[in-house]
C-alpha cells in the first residue's frame, strides 16, 4: 500500500482514469449543453446490439429530431459504425400506417449518436407508435431490427399540420415546424419541413411548393418586419428567416403555393417564448 | 434668500445706465443670455431683456421651473401634461439642443420624453438659466443651442451663521399645494445650503370649468450643496440633488408615470480669481441616474396593461478655463467628456400567456468627448470679434447581445457608431452708441442623432399616433445659421430685436413606412427616422421695455417662428405669433403686476405630423405682492389670479388638444429668518 502511494505513476494513472471517465460521459452527447431524454429502447435481435432512442424533448406530434445510440449488449460499449434505417409504424384498430422519417445520413456516429428524425403525424392516443430501427452493425457485421415503443403527445401548440391540396383536392401534405427551436427576440432561422403522403406507408419529402410566412402576434394584432420566406434547400427542408420583435405568443401564418396556385392558406403554427 | 432685497435689486437693475457687459460665473456673457434667479446675486449680472423679464415673471413664488422657462423669449415648451413640459429652444427639437444641469449632461429615462431634465430642478435649486442660441459650443455639438440650469449655491454671509426661509402656498385650479424650506449655514470657510420642496396637485380645472383627468402629480425635491474655501483663490463645491415624483398624470398621452426619480451628484473645484493668465478655471466631475416607470393602471379602457420602465445613467466631467493672451485677446477653453447609458423596456401582460417583453431603448451607451475653444478679440472699445470652434467625438454602442439581436430585426447595422462632429461660428458685435448695438453671428454646426432616433424600437408618439423606429444609418444633421441682433435704449425706452435663419441639412424626421406593421394597438402606422435633404427654420424675437419712472415698468415681448421642409411643407411644432405684456407698479411695500398674453391662430400646420390647428387666444393675469418685516424677520405674501377671465385656450405646442388651466387663484406666504 505504502509503496503504491509512493508511485507517482499510479496516482497519475488513477487521476487520468477519473478524468477520462468524466470526459467520456460528457462527450457522449452531440451538444453537451442540452439534456437528452431517452424515449425508448430495445434489442436489435441477432445483432448483440442494444438500441436507445433519445431526443431533446418528449416525443410530440410533429417533426422530432431523434438520436439513436447503439450499445454492444455484452460490453455496453457504444457502437459508432452502423447503417440504421427507421420504420415508424402507427398501429390502430383495424389499420396501421407509417410516418415521414429521415434516416441517419452517415454510417458513423457523432459523439456516439446517430442523428435522424421522425415526423409523428398523430399522437399515441389513437393507437401505438412503434419505431422499427433496423441496424446493420458494421463493427460486428450483424444485422437485425429493434422495435421501440414511443409515446407521442400533442404539443400545447401544434407543430405540424396536414392539408389536402386545393390544386387537385386529393394530395395530402404534411408541414412540420423545425426551427427556431429556441426562439429569440431578433432574427431567427426559420426551417419547415414538407412531406407528401404517397401511400399509407410512404411519405416522400416535397420540394415543389413555395411557402409564404407572415408572423403575427394574435393578442396584439401586429406582425414583424423584414422576414424572409423559406425556400426549399434539401430533402423537403425549407429555410428562411423569421423576426420576432418581442417575447410572447407568436403565430406564423402560412400560405403554400404550387406555382401560382395557392394550395393551402388556412393553417398556422403558434409558438411562445 | 432675501426677497425684499430682490425688490430693491430689481429697482437697481432697471435703472438706466447699467447695460455694460460684465462677466458672470466665469462665462463670456456678451454672447450668452444669462438669466439670474438667485435674488441677492442680481447685482453683478449682465443686464439684458431676458433677465428683466424673468424678474417680472418669477414674481409668482409658486412658479415651477417650467413656468419660468416658458416665459423666456428664446424658449418654447412642448406640453403633454401640467408637469414635465419639454423646453425647446426656438423651434429646434430637443434632440437639436442641449439641456444641462449646472454644466452636467443628463438624459431623461423616458422614451416618450415625459421627463426632460428640467423637471428635476425646482426654482429653489436654480440660480440662473444660461441660454446659448447662436452657438452652443461651450456645452456640446448642437445646432439649436443650449440651456444650462445653473444650480443655486450656499451663501457666505458675514452677518449671520444660520439663515433660511419657509414658504407655503395654494393654487386653486389644481387644488395644488407648494411647500418649501431652505436652510443656509455660513461659516468662515464652509457654507452649506439645504433645501426641500414638495408639490402636490390634483386634476386641474381648465378654462370654462371642465376638470382635466390625469393631470395630477406629486413630487419631492431635496438637495444639499456645500462650498469650501481651500484658499483665497480656490473653492471646492459639492452638490447633491434628489428628486422623486409620483403619480404624475399625462392627459395627452395614453400612460401616466408611477414614479420618476433623479439622483444628481457633482464635485467641483474652481478658481474665481480674475488675476493671472489663467482665470475662472473650473474642474468638475459628476454622476447622475434617473429611473422612470410609466404606469397605465389608473386608465380605463386600456386594451392591455403594460409596464414601461426606463433608466439612464451618466458619468462625466469637464475642465474649463479662460486664457488671457493680452489686453485684447483671450481664449475660453472647455474640454468635456460624458458617458450615458440608456435602457428602457416594455412588458405587456395577457392573462394565460407568457409576458410580452421587448426593449424600447435597446441597451445603449454614448461616449462623448469634446473640446471647445472660443477666441475673443476686442477690436476697439466698441467692437468685439469672436471665433468659436468645437470638435466632438461620439461613440454609440449597443451594449448587449439582446439589444443587438432585437434591433437587427429592422435590418439596420448594429455595430458601433463613431462620428466626429465639427462646429465653427464667428460673431461680431459692435456698440455704436447708447441707442444702437448690433451683433451678428454666422455659424456651422453639427449634431449627433439621439438614441431614440438611432435605436428607438416602436416608440409610440401620441402626437401623430405613429410608432417610431430608429435608424442606425442616420447621418448627423448639420446647420448653417445666421443671427442678428440690434438693441439699445433711448429715454424711457429700451428695445431689442433679434432675427435668425437656419438651414438644417440632413434634417432628421420620422417618415411613414407603409410596409411596416404597427406595434401599438390602434396606432396609425410606423414611421422611421430618416434624413430629409434639408429644412429651414427662421424667426424674429422683439422686446420693448418702457420705464416712465422708478416705480412703473411695461415690458412687451413678441416672437414669431417659421419652419418648412425641403418640399416647403410646414414643420410641426412651430408656434404662432406670440406677444406678452407685463405692467408693474410698485407702491410702497406692495407691487401690482398686470399681464396679458396674446397668440394668433396657427393654421399653418404639418399634415405629415397630423398636427391640429390652434385658435388665437388672449389671457390676462393679475399679481399682487406685499413684503414687510415681522419680529426682525422678513415675510412676503404673493397672491394673484392667473387666466383672470377663465378663458378656454391651449397653446399650439400643447399635445392632444388638452386645454390649459382656467382661472387660478394663488396665494403663497414666504417667511425668512
Amino acid at each position: 500500500m505504502k509503496r503504491f502511494i509512493k508511485q507517482p505513476f499510479c496516482i497519475i494513472a488513477i487521476l487520468s482514469l477519473v478524468f477520462l471517465a468524466s470526459c467520456s460521459k460528457d462527450s457522449i452527447e452531440p451538444d453537451p449543453s442540452v439534456d437528452y431524454i431517452q424515449l425508448g429502447s430495445g434489442f436489435a435481435t441477432g445483432t448483440s446490439t442494444h438500441v436507445e432512442v433519445y431526443a431533446t424533448d418528449s416525443a410530440f406530434t410533429g417533426y422530432n429530431k431523434l438520436y439513436v445510440l447503439l450499445k454492444d449488449s455484452a460490453s455496453g460499449r457504444p457502437v459508432d459504425n452502423a447503417v440504421i434505417s427507421l420504420n415508424p409504424m402507427m398501429a390502430m384498430t383495424g389499420m396501421s400506417h407509417s410516418a415521414p422519417k429521415e434516416n441517419p445520413v452517415s454510417n458513423i456516429a457523432i459523439n456516439h449518436f446517430f442523428p435522424c428524425s421522425v415526423s409523428f403525424i398523430m399522437p399515441s392516443t389513437a393507437g401505438t407508435w412503434t419505431l422499427g430501427v433496423q441496424v446493420q452493425n458494421l463493427e460486428n457485421g450483424k444485422s437485425g431490427t429493434a422495435s421501440v415503443t414511443i409515446g407521442v403527445k400533442d404539443p400545447v401548440y401544434a407543430k405540424m399540420f396536414s392539408f389536402k391540396s386545393l390544386a387537385d383536392n386529393s394530395t395530402t401534405y404534411f408541414v412540420g415546424y423545425v426551427e427556431p427551436s429556441r426562439p429569440i427576440v431578433g432574427i431567427n432561422d426559420l426551417e419547415l419541413v414538407i412531406y407528401k403522403k404517397q401511400t399509407m406507408m410512404t411519405f416522400p419529402a416535397d420540394s415543389s411548393l413555395s411557402v409564404l410566412v407572415t408572423p403575427e402576434m394574435p393578442t396584439m394584432n401586429h406582425g414583424s418586419p423584414n422576414n424572409i420566406d423559406p425556400v426549399h434547400i434539401i430533402n423537403g427542408h425549407y429555410k428562411g428567416k423569421v423576426n420576432f420583435t418581442m417575447t410572447g405568443l407568436w403565430r406564423l401564418n402560412l400560405k403554400l403555393k404550387s406555382g401560382a396556385t395557392v394550395v393551402d392558406s388556412t393553417h398556422y403554427i403558434d409558438l411562445t417564448f | 434668500m432675501k426677497q425684499l432685497i430682490f425688490l430693491v435689486a430689481l429697482v437697481h437693475l432697471l435703472v438706466p445706465g447699467h447695460t455694460q457687459v460684465k462677466p458672470f460665473n466665469g462665462k463670456p456673457t456678451d454672447s450668452i443670455p444669462v438669466v439670474q434667479l438667485e435674488e441677492v446675486k442680481v447685482y453683478g449680472l449682465t443686464k439684458n431683456t431676458s433677465q428683466q423679464l424673468l424678474n417680472y415673471y418669477t414674481a409668482n413664488q409658486a412658479a415651477t421651473t417650467e413656468d419660468i422657462l416658458a416665459r423666456l423669449p428664446e424658449l418654447n415648451m412642448i406640453r403633454r401634461s401640467s408637469y414635465g413640459m419639454e423646453p425647446v429652444i426656438r423651434t429646434y427639437s430637443s434632440g437639436q439642443s442641449d439641456l444641462l444641469i449646472d454644466g452636467m449632461r443628463i438624459h431623461g429615462a423616458c422614451t416618450d420624453k415625459m421627463d426632460p431634465a428640467s423637471i428635476y430642478v425646482e426654482p429653489q435649486n436654480l440660480q440662473s438659466v444660461q441660454i446659448q442660441t447662436g452657438h452652443g459650443f461651450q456645452s456640446g455639438s448642437v445646432i439649436g443651442g443650449s440651456v444650462d440650469l445653473k444650480l443655486a449655491e450656499a451663501i457666505f454671509e458675514d452677518s449671520r451663521r444660520w439663515s433660511g426661509s419657509v414658504s407655503s402656498g395654494f393654487q386653486s385650479a389644481a387644488n395644488a399645494w407648494y411647500e418649501t424650506g431652505k436652510l443656509n449655514y455660513a461659516g468662515h470657510r464652509l457654507a452649506v445650503m439645504t433645501n426641500i420642496s414638495w408639490r402636490k396637485a390634483g386634476n386641474y380645472r381648465s378654462g370654462g370649468g371642465a376638470r382635466i383627468p390625469y393631470s395630477q402629480y406629486e413630487k419631492l425635491n431635496y438637495g444639499i450643496t456645500a462650498l469650501y474655501k481651500l484658499n483665497p483663490r480656490w473653492t471646492a463645491k459639492a452638490d447633491l440633488l434628489l428628486d422623486d415624483g409620483w403619480n404624475i398624470g399625462y392627459p395627452a398621452l395614453p400612460m401616466d408615470v408611477g414614479y420618476a426619480g433623479a439622483r444628481i451628484a457633482a464635485l467641483s473645484l474652481r478658481n474665481t480669481s480674475r488675476m493671472g493668465k489663467w482665470q475662472q478655471t473650473e474642474l468638475k466631475i459628476y454622476a447622475n441616474s434617473i429611473r422612470h416607470f410609466m404606469d397605465d393602471s389608473h386608465r380605463i379602457n386600456v386594451p392591455m396593461h403594460m409596464d414601461m420602465p426606463g433608466e439612464s445613467r451618466t458619468y462625466g466631467g469637464y475642465a474649463s478655463s479662460k486664457l488671457i493672451i493680452n489686453r485684447s485677446w483671450h481664449l475660453n477653453l472647455k474640454a468635456d467628456i460624458a458617458s450615458t447609458f440608456l435602457k428602457a423596456s416594455m412588458t405587456m401582460y395577457q392573462p394565460g400567456q407568457l409576458p410580452m417583453y421587448m426593449l424600447t431603448w435597446p441597451d445603449n451607451s454614448t461616449l462623448q468627448s469634446g473640446l471647445g475653444i472660443v477666441f475673443s478679440k476686442r477690436i476697439d472699445s466698441a467692437s468685439v470679434f469672436t471665433l468659436s470652434t468645437r470638435v466632438d467625438l461620439f461613440r454609440k454602442v449597443l451594449t448587449s447581445q439582446v439589444a443587438k439581436d432585437q434591433l437587427s430585426v429592422l435590418n439596420n447595422p448594429v455595430n458601433n457608431i463613431n462620428r466626429v462632429l465639427k462646429n465653427i461660428a464667428v460673431e461680431y458685435s459692435c456698440r455704436f452708441n447708447e441707442q444702437l448695438k448690433i451683433k451678428t453671428i454666422l455659424s456651422y454646426s453639427e449634431r449627433m442623432p439621439t438614441s431614440s432616433e438611432l435605436y428607438g424600437f416602436y416608440l409610440f408618439n401620441a402626437f401623430d399616433g405613429y410608432d417610431y423606429i430608429g435608424n442606425t444609418l442616420l447621418k448627423q444633421e448639420n446647420a448653417w445659421k445666421a443671427e442678428a441682433n440690434i438693441s439699445g435704449r433711448s429715454g424711457i425706452f429700451q428695445y431689442g430685436l433679434t432675427g435668425y435663419v437656419s438651414r438644417i441639412n440632413q434634417y432628421i424626421m420620422g417618415i411613414y413606412q407603409p410596409g411596416l406593421s404597427t406595434m401599438t394597438i390602434g396606432a396609425n402606422g410606423v414611421k422611421q427616422h430618416v434624413n430629409l435633404p434639408y429644412a429651414m427654420i427662421a424667426g424674429v424675437e422683439a422686446s420693448l421695455i418702457v420705464q416712465p419712472d422708478h416705480s412703473l415698468w411695461l415690458i412687451n415681448t413678441t416672437r414669431y417662428s417659421y419652419g418648412e421642409d425641403h418640399l416647403k411643407n410646414a414643420l410641426p411644432m412651430i408656434p404662432p405669433v406670440r406677444n406678452t405684456s407685463s405692467l408693474r407698479k410698485v407702491i410702497g411695500p406692495c407691487a401690482v403686476q398686470a399681464e396679458l398674453e396674446l397668440a394668433t391662430a396657427q393654421n399653418r400646420v404639418s399634415s405629415m405630423a397630423m398636427e391640429r390647428k390652434t385658435s388665437a387666444y388672449a389671457i390676462a393675469h393679475l399679481r399682487l405682492m406685499y413684503s414687510s418685516t415681522l419680529a426682525g424677520n422678513q415675510f412676503r405674501i404673493d397672491g394673484g389670479v392667473e387666466n383672470l377671465l377663465d378663458q378656454a385656450y391651449r397653446e399650439h405646442l400643447d399635445w392632444g388638444g388638452i386645454l390649459r388651466p382656467g382661472r387660478n387663484v394663488y396665494l403663497q406666504f414666504t417667511f425668512q429668518f
